[in-house]
């Protein structure tokens, strides 16, 4: 059914770029709409029909079977989730960007078609081989999105995230065949299976299986992104058309953390043990870093961009301080910050429609002409700063109280990483919509149904992840315990 | 006692509902959902709490869900009611209400836009429902949640006219001061988590015994760094005279009666630990003593009637911290109760003079306003009377309390410094009072007899009146009604030579207030002198900061605004362009400049081939 669900996402995608020659330039949207609610319904049936040994779904056949390379789809707990957050926000990028595209409107809704495939099986691939296929497919149409639907420096931007992913999956690509021939050494058999792997590179020596981490863990360091390996993510999100710009925050940074938890650490546990202190370091550095720099933009897009970083720093101290709390509170923090800057980034779209521009000191005062707008701001940015009560404080509480537990000083410096969002945060705020109306912005617009629909769903994903949070931690609970990498 | 739930959900559906009808709901209907919501939520509180005290339980807890199960990290939301949460839920309900019910009057047609009036509703109704969830709450998380969120609401509302940026400026400075204290206090309950492995405030406490000193140390100062930033003590407390920037009522009920007084509640909730703990008491005590003395001199200089409340409430809530640290548990509540009857007067009356005066706030632009706003008058002098603890009135018994213990448990110093700082507060009132209300008039005030704000409407005076009664009678029944409330008040002699002088150095402020201030403007030249405005500028502590921190940071992120790291990737690509640039060069796509380079080349090999060889 998973490979089923790609392939639907795949031809939807060829029918979006037909449909736009057919049914006039209106109709794209549409079919892209009718598949994510499509994929959505999958999730939630899949979800509510209960999971058998973990798994909510499963598929797996031979595919080159010479080389030990099968298609293994597995929906387990946090695959689920994923997924889940991937359909939804695939409805809100689409929503969002509603009359945004002004050309190619077929070929627009193709290339997002086909980043949330790949992004699918991502998720769900469990052979490494098919992984990196599925890593590879998301890249592309990425690329296209930027460089083609992009804002005026969309060829310099597009370049930057082809070739910081590319280079950076290379190393992956590496790593992955040298553990492949490492599992043969043991083995005796040429196979990509996850569970292989992960049960070889136990025989694998110690200096060596450093170095093969290495390789998966830069992979995802940039593309969760980490300081230093993150200066590709201003630059990309600030350029990407809205729907892009959602898709990148909302969902493929989480692949990079997705990758972390599922192949980087349980594939080479000790490893990541020693490496523990310097993936907490590069979380705590991500924070405040991050921070530091979303407070010196004056482009409303690319401060909640390097917010992202800040938000992302989070997972990695959750995740490398090597306790449920942390790990629980990486996926949340995946989770909630996928709603909470897809929304924010989602604004930044809006307010570049309606004022051509993402320059903050082009703003100001914007809350007379649009209260809705105001007020949706303000919930998000208050979201992100981590108000108890909302999802990202649910994440972000429990990867410290985590990481504290690890090593109290790292935890201290994050910590302190929660007065700078403020700092920003409220920056951003008053510079956009609060203070004196900008005398040069005599009307503008207010949300509609349309986008007021999308924000409140979002605002009440947020609300019920931060109050009752419950089902999706025992969701992630499931697939943690399976990864057996907790003491 | 079931319905103890509904005493927040009560406000928080006024501001549900305030939010999803996004200001289309006429204005007295607004008022009604404003103000009835938490009338409603004092009427239930005063159902539980007389049902819990009939009841003879010394604590009643009512879980709601599990908020939140990771491991062995699993705090539930759950409500906690004991006399210590049933008086700061009086307060809040009540006083709260009062507050709402005068704010209907004050705030209308009082905001810039449409919706203005029931988006300040909303606000308040949020705040009071996440004030509720912090005393409420069982468990450390819940009260972190009401922390939190009395700190956004507190954000909101100063930055309410949200035109002016020297308000968004306030409400910014607010938010962020007093997170420096929440990271502390994070910081203090993942420490507590760390070492106890529960955040239910009851378990934790029971468990604390086993705490070494120097952990239980550790956990209390993290704790009262968030204590010090929410109450605006030393060193996080200059948020707060900015914080006037917020309509009256707002800082009435947030910056006077409620919020700031959150760090007292969280000290007194966690007694235990800090009884563990004599050196962590003691930094209480010294926070306290050091901000009462630094703010009461400050407010003696202020020329702003707000600011001067303002640093009041600093002054009062070190009181109430000294109180903690010295032992008088049960008299800091006592004073924190005391003083939201008589500072939420005081600003409400300050209120109907500003609007009044059309929101001139310079008391040396008043004067002689006595005949002319009688009502706002009596009020403030019945609020001033109480604030400088005239005897009788509700703060003679609550600061005599402080006062007298610190002098039998602690010696002369704090008692010495507390009496110091209440003769230094009947100076500042006096002056306050004279420079409002006497001498002759500088500002005539309008004529608001047909305005909905003005006092002489039901909604106006009444909630005046009824604070003036508490103010007066709030203290009658006295300190005993509390025993038991933190332990018990032990017996304090009050015919002793430092009981006489606790009473007597207030009037001697009064009187020297008298003889300084009975001509106006006699004060200016101290207020105009150098120390006067070091006084003034709250003793320098915002430049201090200004200077350490905010201006290196913002150095920090100017130079640094197009991303240091990214200069390595710029470098790289440079240079690799840079090769290209070069080696396109060579292609110029002519034969005989290729065979001369082959050829020169060549030659150049061969040479160094030679001289190899």
């Amino acid at each position: 059914m998973i490979l089923t669900v790609i392939a639907l996402l795949l031809a939807a995608g060829l029918v979006a770029w037909a449909a736009e020659r057919f049914a006039g330039p209106g109709a794209p949207r549409w079919v892209s709409v009718l598949a994510f609610l499509g994929g959505l319904a999958w999730a939630v049936f899949e979800y509510a029909d209960g999971a058998a040994a973990g798994l909510y779904a499963q598929q797996a056949f031979a595919w080159i079977p010479r080389f030990g390379i099968n298609v293994v789809l597995e929906l387990d707990g946090l695959s689920l989730l994923m997924v889940g957050l991937t359909m939804f926000l695939g409805v809100v990028a689409v929503v969002s960007s509603w009359d945004e595209v002004e050309k190619a409107h077929g070929f627009f809704q193709f290339n997002i078609l086909w980043v949330m495939a790949g992004v699918v099986g991502v998720f769900t691939a469990m052979d490494l081989f098919l992984f990196f296929f599925f890593w590879e497919v998301m890249l592309v149409p990425m690329y296209f999105l930027i460089a083609i639907w992009g804002h005026e420096n969309k060829g310099y931007a597009s370049m930057k995230f082809f070739l910081f992913t590319q280079i950076s999956g290379l190393l992956m690509l590496l790593a992955i065949l040298a553990l492949v021939f490492f599992a043969y050494d043991v083995g005796g058999e040429v196979t990509f299976a996850y569970a292989d792997l992960k049960r070889a590179s136990a025989h694998i020596p110690g200096d060596v299986r450093a170095w093969l981490m290495l390789g998966f863990f830069v992979a995802f360091a940039t593309k969760l992104p980490s300081v230093p390996l993150h200066t590709w993510l201003p630059d990309a999100h600030t350029q990407a058309p809205t729907a892009g710009s959602v898709i990148l925050a909302g969902i493929l940074l989480k692949t990079g953390a997705y990758g972390i938890i599922r192949f980087a650490v349980p594939l080479f546990p000790e490893a990541s043990q020693d490496f523990a202190w310097w993936g907490m370091f590069l979380g705590a550095a991500s924070v405040l870093y991050g921070g530091a720099m979303a407070f010196s933009q004056s482009d409303f897009k690319r401060l909640v961009a390097y917010s992202s970083i800040a938000h992302m720093g989070f997972v990695l101290l959750g995740v490398y301080a090597f306790n449920a709390q942390g790990m629980q509170g990486a996926v949340m923090t995946m989770i909630a910050h996928g709603f909470s800057t897809a929304a924010l980034f989602l604004m930044a779209g809006a307010l570049q429609q309606r004022l051509n521009t993402r320059e903050m000191s082009r703003m100001g005062g914007l809350w007379t002409h649009a209260p809705r707008m105001g007020v949706m701001t303000m919930f998000f940015v208050v979201a992100s700063v981590g108000m108890p009560g909302l999802g990202n404080f649910v994440g972000e509480f429990l990867a410290l109280l985590g990481a504290f537990r690890q090593n109290v000083w790292l935890a201290v410096a994050a910590t302190l990483g929660i007065v700078v969002a403020a700092v920003y945060g409220l920056y951003l705020l008053q510079r956009s919509f609060q203070g004196e109306p900008n005398p040069d912005v005599k009307t503008m617009t207010d949300f509609g149904a349309r986008e007021m629909s999308v924000m409140v769903l979002m605002m009440l994903a947020l609300v019920w992840l931060g109050v009752y949070p419950q089902p999706v931690l025992d969701l992630s609970a499931a697939t943690i315990d399976t990864l057996g990498v907790l003491p | 006692m079931e319905q103890l739930w509904l005493v927040p959900a009560l406000p928080l559906a006024g501001f549900l509902l305030l939010l999803v009808t996004e200001g289309r709901l006429p204005d007295k209907l607004v008022a009604c959902v404003g103000a009835g919501s938490v009338g409603l939520a004092a009427l239930v509180a005063l159902f539980v709490g007389f049902e819990f005290l009939q009841s003879g339980q010394p604590s009643f807890s009512l879980p709601l869900w599990t908020w939140m199960a990771v491991g062995d990290f699993n705090p539930s939301i759950a409500l906690y009611l004991d006399p210590l949460s049933l008086v700061m839920v009086g307060v809040i309900t009540g006083v709260g209400f009062l507050i709402h019910v005068y704010a209907t009057g004050y705030m209308w047609k009082d905001h810039e836009e449409p919706g203005g009036y029931s988006r300040f509703f909303a606000y308040m109704n949020l705040f009071v429902f996440a004030m509720l969830m912090l005393v409420l709450g069982d468990n450390l998380l819940v009260l972190f949640l009401g922390w939190e969120g009395v700190g956004l609401c507190s954000y909101l509302l100063i930055g309410f006219y949200h035109r002016d940026p020297a308000n968004g400026l306030a409400a910014r400075k607010a938010f962020v001061v007093t997170r420096v204290g929440d990271t502390a206090f994070a910081l203090g309950l993942f420490l507590l988590f760390r070492e106890l492995g529960s955040l239910e405030i009851q378990q934790a406490l029971a468990a604390s015994s086993a705490l070494t000193p120097g952990m239980a140390t550790g956990i209390c100062l993290l704790l009262l760094g968030g204590a010090i930033g929410k109450s605006a003590q030393v060193p996080l407390q200059t948020w707060l005279p900015d914080a006037m920037a917020g309509p009256t009522p707002v800082s009435a009920l947030i910056h006077a009666a409620t919020m700031v007084t959150a760090g007292v509640y969280l000290i007194a909730r966690m007694q235990d630990l800090y009884l563990l703990s004599a050196d962590a008491q003691h930094y209480v005590a010294v926070v306290g003593l050091v901000t009462l003395l630094i703010s009461a001199f400050a407010a003696l200089t202020q020329r702003d009637l707000k600011r001067i409340l303002a640093y009041s409430t600093m002054s009062q809530i070190g009181y109430m911290f000294m109180a903690l640290g010295v032992g008088a548990w049960s008299a800091a509540i006592f004073h924190l109760m005391t003083h939201a009857f008589f500072k939420a007067l005081l600003f409400l009356a300050a209120g109907s003079v500003i609007l009044a005066l059309h929101h001139e706030q310079d008391i040396f632009k008043m004067g002689g306003l006595r005949k002319k706003l009688p009502v706002p008058f009596w009020c403030m002098a019945i609020g001033s009377g109480a604030l400088v603890a005239l005897p009788l009135t509700s703060g003679f018994f609550s600061k005599d309390a402080i006062l007298l213990t610190a002098y039998e448990t602690s010696g002369w110093l704090y008692w010495g410094g507390g009496v110091l700082a209440a003769g230094v507060t009947a100076l500042y009132t006096t002056r306050m009072m004279a420079h409002t209300f006497f001498g002759e008039n500088k500002t005539a005030p309008h004529d608001l007899s047909h305005a909905a704000f003005s006092y002489t409407r039901i909604h106006m005076w009444l909630p005046l009146v009824v604070l003036a009664g508490l103010a007066i009678g709030g203290g009658w029944f006295g300190i005993g009604v509390l025993d038991g409330l933190l332990g018990p008040v032990g017996e304090l002699s009050h015919v002793s030579p430092q009981a006489l002088a606790t009473m007597i150095v207030p009037l001697l402020g009064i009187a020297l207030g008298i003889f300084l201030f009975r001509r106006r403007g006699d004060s200016s030249r101290f207020d105009e002198s150098k120390f006067g405005r070091f006084l003034r500028g709250g003793w320098g502590f915002d430049r201090l900061y200004e200077l350490v921190f905010v201006k290196p940071f913002m150095a920090l992120t100017r130079v640094n605004k197009s991303d240091a790291v990214d200069l390595v990737y710029r470098v790289t690509a440079g240079v690799t362009r840079g090769f290209h640039y070069v080696f396109a060069l060579t292609q110029t796509g002519r034969l005989r400049w290729y065979a001369a380079n082959m050829a020169f080349g060549l030659v150049i090999v061969l040479l160094i081939a030679a001289a190899w060889l």
